[in-house]
């Protein structure tokens, strides 16, 4: 009843095996020797700048554009299958792909009148 | 593999009108936001997103009428059955009550439960001005619709891939809405941080078992996974590494030990409005799904999963039960309750039967309603740093508030399962069934569970109406309509399944049948 | 080379993600582990669809990865915002919550 679990056992072991012994065995072997350049952070060479605490490493603005790139640039990978079968999926496809331009639009809209687009 | 291959899909929309109800309605609360100036958007909301949930109940009830005969639509892709329409109205109810909290806005002395603005750092001089004003952060409207929708189509895919699509629709904006409450942001902040990872997490496991499965039968398609587990000869290990990954991302959703972890953080620190959204919907709609893969695809290799269901079942309702009883706060109790109620509806997924499907479907809309309007009291029992959750905080509730206790207590007297409680008719269904598959270890596991969960329910009513309240205890907040309303139906459908449970019961036992 | 290897590599980077997301401290790395696990399942899907001769694989990869991009928004959008409240990003420091 069980057998066919014995392989996925065998993998679980060997998975935690493998854990264990990578963690443990960097701790035991691994040299320890700790200097100050050694716990800076790496920044080719250049002595790091020390940073006041308040101030945020990047504006927030920085990461809203990122998300808001990735988001509308992935959207658009649903286009080449479709433009690919345009012919073949003919007007069912072009139905569905317009709602779902319709679907992306909706988040553009909520975007672009929220402000998320202005860079003040 | 050219493109010329590819016919074109045809799909039948009708079925499909109660997600697509849900899901327009989100969408036009996306616009809502983007076009309705800021003091009126929370009446357009509530509007736009009742009239959805209406209109997906209605598509339900016209759906049941038109099709007696269970099909798969949109290449197979979703399955129009019994199951599917039954969960689906539980939602859409659940979601009605639900969105009704998430309206309400005359608890707190300004602006309701929701931040007003999410991106205010918490302690600045920005978030005491904020906390003062009476906005609200009004995106919980379309994120609760949205989350609903993929509720709505997590139990109905018959397609993995379109189930993990699901999955994401239903997780992304809980992950948000657990970051929103106005008191305790940093609690907040942190439940949404600790729901996101681990929920990204498990969902990796989730779609590493697709993955497995797609090796195994060549297909998604849960009916061709069931085809492909009767034949000999196909790789064996690919299919049950699969079921267990899969198992994991599902069980996650549900919130079973060992993966229920996160489940007393988030619905702790998560705004309780949510929180009740999250109890009752997200264990609702992982139920279904759940249920559904392991009846339609798994049926055939029954013997090799259903040993480590028992242990889930038996781990989680130990863990459940047990570690309740060691709760000081109101909130992570119901978590740790609703983990305990994971494992008795388990014990009716392993029955594999009939009668333990139509148990199951019973038990999550008895135990949806009962832990949302448990939710719901929480919101209500305030004090100066907003709602007060501390067990001791709440001694002698029933002398400054029969009512309100009275309600409460009949709540957790129908998690404990006692009769005339839709707790009582509930459990004992799922038990009944779980006894005709020959699982009476699993029920004798269960009723051990039930009597240690009965504890501390009884516990805690004693706490309420046998001792002297605190004299700087907290007061009961009078809600407006719109959370009366919530509890209301929650306390009728509590009351009405444990004294009628007969209707809703061959309602139940008629939808208990999967397509395949 | 047989399509199988690839499904080792897959395997490998599952669990080079798993063992990330147990083990790193920074909320971001951790997320990036969740990415990685993600990203090595589409190998598995692509190599699947060559072994079954089917499409359905890539269909699902591209799935995969619009649904890897919404979970990387939503997540920046809360790790962000938790980094902004503690000025750290380690996983560690969020520990409000217990009984």
């Amino acid at each position: 009843m069980l057998r066919p679990y014995i392989p996925i056992l065998f993998l679980g072991i060997l998975g935690a095996a493998l854990a264990v012994v990578s963690v443990l065995g960097g701790g035991f072997i691994g040299p320890k020797r700790y200097n100050r350049a050694k716990l800076d952070a790496y920044e080719c060479g250049i002595e790091p700048t020390e940073q006041a605490v308040s101030a945020a490493r990047f504006p927030v603005k920085f990461y809203l554009t990122a998300m808001l790139f990735i988001v509308f640039d992935i959207e658009i990978i649903f286009l080449y299958p479709w433009a690919v079968a345009f012919g073949r999926l003919g007007l069912f496809g072009l139905v569905e792909m317009v709602a779902f331009l319709a679907t992306v639009f909706v988040a553009y809209a909520y975007v672009w009148r929220r402000g998320g687009l202005d860079w003040n | 593999m050219t493109p010329t291959d590819i016919p074109a899909p045809s799909i039948a929309y009708g079925p499909l009108w109660p997600m697509i109800a849900v899901f327009l309605a989100a969408a036009i609360g996306v616009l809502v936001e983007a076009f309705v100036p800021a003091r009126r958007r929370r009446p357009v909301h509530l509007v736009v997103a009742l009239a959805g949930l209406t209109g997906g109940l209605v598509a339900v009830a016209l759906v049941a009428r038109n099709h007696h005969h269970p099909t798969l639509i949109a290449e197979r892709a979703v399955a129009v059955d019994g199951p599917t329409l039954f969960i689906q109205g539980t939602l859409l109810l659940l979601g009605i009550a639900a969105v009704l909290l998430l309206g309400e806005r005359s608890l707190d002395s300004t602006g309701g439960t929701f931040v007003a603005a999410a991106a205010v750092v918490p302690g600045s001089r920005g978030e005491r001005q904020l906390t003062a004003s009476s906005t609200m952060q009004t995106e919980v409207f379309p994120l609760a619709m949205f989350a609903l929708g993929g509720m709505l189509l997590f139990p109905a895919s018959n397609n993995l891939l379109l189930m993990f699509v699901a999955l994401e629709i239903l997780s992304l904006p809980l992950y948000l809405l657990a970051g929103l409450a106005r008191r305790r942001r940093l609690l907040s902040q942190e439940a949404a941080v600790k729901y996101f990872l681990l929920g990204a997490f498990s969902s990796a496991f989730f779609l590493y078992g697709i993955a497995m499965l797609y090796g195994y039968a060549g297909s998604v398609d849960l009916g061709a996974i069931f085809t492909a587990t009767g034949t000999v000869g196909s790789n064996d290990t690919l299919l049950y590494l699969g079921i267990a990954l899969l198992s994991v991302g599902l069980l996650f959703k549900i919130g079973a030990a060992p993966f229920q972890n996160w489940t007393p953080d988030v619905y702790q620190g998560s705004p309780t409005p949510v929180t009740a959204l999250m109890a009752s919907g997200t264990k609702v709609a992982a139920f279904g799904a759940l249920l559904r893969v392991f009846y339609v695809a798994f049926g055939p290799v029954r013997w090799d999963w259903r040993p480590l269901m028992w242990g889930v079942a038996i781990l989680t309702m130990g863990v459940g039960a047990v570690l309740a009883i060691t709760q000081t706060d109101v909130k992570r109790m119901l978590a740790y309750s609703s983990i305990a109620h994971a494992g008795f509806i388990l014990t009716g997924v392993v029955a594999l039967n009939r009668s333990g499907l139509s148990g199951s479907l019973f038990y999550l809309l008895a135990y949806g309603f009962s832990t949302l309007g448990a939710f719901a009291i929480v919101t209500l029992v305030r004090d100066a740093d907003g709602e007060a959750t501390h067990l001791s905080q709440w001694r002698g509730l029933g002398r400054r508030s029969p009512a309100l206790a009275g309600i409460f207590a009949l709540f957790l007297l129908a998690f404990a399962g006692i009769p005339l409680t839709s707790g009582f008719t509930s459990k004992f269904a799922v038990f009944s069934a779980a006894i005709s598959s020959g699982a009476t270890g699993l029920v004798v596991v269960g009723l051990i569970a039930s009597a240690v969960a009965a504890f501390f329910y009884v516990r805690v009513i004693v706490l309420m109406f046998f001792e002297a309240p605190a004299p700087d205890g907290p007061t009961i907040a009078v809600p407006s309509v719109l959370t009366y309303g919530a509890i209301a139906l929650a306390f009728a459908v509590t009351v009405v399944l444990g004294v009628i449970p007969g209707p809703l019961f061959t309602l139940a036992d008629k939808a208990a049948l999967f397509v395949r | 080379m047989t399509p199988a290897y690839y499904l080792f590599l897959s395997a490998i980077l599952f669990t080079i993600g798993v063992l990330g997301f147990l083990l790193r401290r920074n909320a971001i790395v951790v997320f990036m582990c969740v990415e990685l696990m993600l990203n090595s399942v589409n190998l598995s899907l692509v190599t699947f669809a060559r072994m079954n001769g089917t499409l359905d694989g890539q269909i699902m990869a591209f799935f995969v990865m619009v649904v890897a991009a919404a979970e990387v928004v939503v997540g920046l959008a809360i790790i962000v915002s938790i980094f902004r409240t503690r000025r750290s990003a380690s996983v560690d420091d969020a520990n409000l919550l217990k009984y």
